[in-house]
């Protein structure tokens, strides 16, 4: 998507500035030949208008990450202004975490160095041990915060999430979907996205933005993060902050029955209502399972009677499906299958084993979304800021490597959510006390304008549910992206970045839900590149990375975390952070 | 079909606002309708949210043919 053309402008702008007939023709004079699906506009781009509000902290993201950040920027003394591509309380993974961990050291099994040190043991060393005690040591005063608001008292959210926000008249604005960042004189100046209901652009002209944006994949069939597509990520990319952990991925399993069922593949998990979890130290949701699927096929079991594929990934001693407390029944409920952010145990609800429990379990689930908070936006500090002044992320927008590249203890994911949530915009507002609003210059604004409404404005292209389907046949069977080898990483990768350079400043869209779906695409496209770019700079296996062409783990060589930015040529530039340090 | 069928609407909004993926828009009565099916990923809540019960949702979904390069 910013592949620079000759004259220093990207396709898209080009095709955007242009209009896509222009753009068509020239392809097809120049020998390339495509299908045209004329684009039956529902809406005119042309009557579409421009909002602008100013805020101090914006915070992108309504759920748990969102919801901490929106109410302690406000106690810091910021002005907030919240927008939620969804609802508060009601999109991302928030509304199926049905578990919370929370450490209360009068109570704990364990004291906190000890627990500490056999996170990092799980781990194998991939965890950011600063992360991993913030959040154990933080964890026990958000819980009883959300005690307060009510959230443990029923299964929907949005009630308990929406009372401290009313209680601080908190603007939120919904149903808006965020694409572009805005940096102006090196430093962050808002943000701007549409409305998917009315035809207004909204420019959020901020001095700080804390994305809450959360994970994401490739809008898997049988897993709630289907209006997840790490848009987060690919607009802090654009505009020049550093992404991390692409390589790692979450294991979770599906179902081979109703496989595009969420609700039921977690066996009316949904429907319970939240609760806490305390320490409980494992090596979950890595690849073993997909392995022994990948070499024996289908359907795996998960529980009792399992007998895995020989070989496969290493997981360290007194951890895993073979730890002292033995395999794990499929009725528990705090298997491997659990929801995201982990089932609680002792939820209230029905017994379900969760994807990958059942009797009739299959591989990966969560298609190309990583281990909780193991991938995103690199954190320069334990403040969760980026390299780009003004910008924090929190939660799984942030790459903090909380629980390492492994799940290494349950309803840490909900909890340290809502911890980085908190201390994020707490810096943001300390933030905001230092500094001016940005100006954002009218051009940019008209800039930003024509790239988000291009692909209405194109009158033929490709419908993003096309170039979704097929990056899906791309990065979705297991031989890519869970168990990988060179020559196909290689070969995925060329496919991608046929997507990125043709398909991409192609996209159409007919309508407001189409225009969503269209930027959706984008950013998916350009996870993809990441995730298959990691994967194949990563030489060595290790937690939820597998190569099957270098199975062992490389202590000499990949003691480093992998982070990805744009170079000035506009290509991804990946390097090696240590483990255990920050940026420099 | 993943959403079966919406029946005794009475026009609140709140399973609009509640899908995560956009499916459900309301008519210009305000009944809710199943305006984009294929993006549904089957997870309830506009169920759950209802305070009506007026959603009936089953677990297979089939997704549109999509013309071919496009």
């Amino acid at each position: 998507m910013r592949e620079k053309s000759s004259k220093g402008m990207s396709r898209r702008q080009f095709l955007g500035l242009t209009g896509g007939v222009i753009g068509a023709a020239a392809l097809a004079s120049a020998g390339i030949r495509f299908n045209l699906v004329r684009n039956e506009r529902e809406i005119s781009p042309d009557k579409i208008e421009l909002k602008d509000q100013e805020t101090d902290i914006l915070v992108i993201g309504g759920g748990m990450a969102g919801l901490f950040a929106a109410v302690k920027g406000h106690d810091a003394g910021a002005k907030v202004t919240m927008v939620v591509k969804g609802s508060l309380g009601t999109s991302g993974q928030t509304p199926f975490a049905k578990g919370i961990f929370t450490y209360d050291p009068l109570t704990a099994e364990m004291g906190l160095e000890e627990y500490l040190e056999k996170i990092s043991a799980s781990a194998l060393n991939t965890n950011n041990r600063t992360f991993t005690r913030q959040m154990t040591v933080n964890s026990q005063a958000r819980v009883d915060e959300l005690k307060e608001w009510g959230f443990f008292d029923s299964p929907l959210c949005h009630k308990a999430f929406s009372k401290p926000v009313a209680e601080r008249n908190i603007s939120v604005v919904e149903r808006v979907m965020i694409t572009h960042l805005i940096k102006e004189e090196c430093r962050i100046a808002g943000a701007a996205g549409f409305s998917i209901d009315d035809e207004t652009i909204h420019i959020f002209n901020a001095k700080s933005v804390v994305l809450c944006t959360g994970a994401g994949g490739f809008k898997p069939n049988g897993f709630p993060i289907c209006d997840l597509t790490h848009d987060g990520s690919a607009m802090a990319y654009r505009i020049g902050a550093k992404i991390t952990g692409k390589e790692w991925n979450d294991g979770h399993g599906g179902s081979m029955d109703h496989p595009a069922a969420c609700y039921d593949n977690w066996g009316d998990m949904f429907e319970r209502t939240p609760g806490t979890n305390g320490m409980e130290i494992h090596h979950d949701l890595g690849v073993d399972a997909n392995y022994t699927a990948y070499v024996k096929g289908n359907p795996v079991s998960m529980g009792p009677g399992m007998e895995p594929a020989e070989g496969g990934p290493y997981i360290p001693e007194g951890f895993g499906m073979n730890n002292d407390k033995g395999p794990r029944p499929t009725d528990s409920d705090s298997g491997p299958g659990g929801g995201p952010g982990g089932p609680p145990p002792g939820g209230k609800g029905p017994k379900g084993g969760g994807p990958g429990m059942s009797s009739s379990a299959s591989g990966g689930a969560s298609a190309g979304m990583a281990i909780h908070k193991s991938e995103g936006i690199v954190p320069i500090n334990e403040k969760c800021e980026s390299h780009i002044p003004g910008l924090y992320a929190a939660g799984d927008a942030l790459g903090s490597y909380m629980a390492g590249a492994i799940y290494t203890q349950i309803g840490s994911s909900l909890a340290g959510s809502a911890v980085q949530g908190a201390i994020a915009s707490e810096a943001a507002a300390e933030y905001c006390s230092g500094v001016t609003l940005p100006e954002i210059p009218p051009v940019k604004i008209k800039q930003i304008r024509e790239e988000i409404l291009s692909p209405l404005n194109r009158d033929a292209g490709y419908s993003p549910a096309w170039v979704t389907q097929t990056l899906q046949g791309i990065m979705i069977p297991n031989f890519i992206l869970y168990i990988k080898k060179e020559g196909l990483l290689k070969a995925a990768l060329s496919y991608v970045e046929e997507l990125r350079d043709h398909h991409t400043p192609m996209l159409k869209a007919s309508n407001l839900h189409e225009l969503r779906l269209a930027h959706e695409t984008a950013n998916m496209i350009v996870n993809a590149e990441m995730k298959l770019k990691a994967s194949l700079m990563r030489t060595e296996s290790r937690c939820s990375h597998y190569r099957l062409d270098y199975p062992e783990m490389d202590e000499k060589n990949w003691e480093a975390w992998i982070n990805i930015s744009q170079g000035t040529d506009g290509k991804m530039v990946l390097e090696k952070q240590p483990f255990g340090t920050w940026p420099v | 079909m993943s959403i079966k069928s919406i029946y005794g609407c009475m026009g609140c909004g709140t399973c609009v606002r509640a899908c995560p993926t956009d499916v459900i828009r309301q008519r210009k009565d305000g009944k809710a309708y199943i305006a984009y099916p294929a993006d549904c990923q089957i997870c309830h809540l506009c169920r759950m949210y209802c305070p009506v019960d007026a959603i009936t949702i089953t677990p297979e979904k089939s997704i549109p043919v999509v013309v071919s390069w496009g």
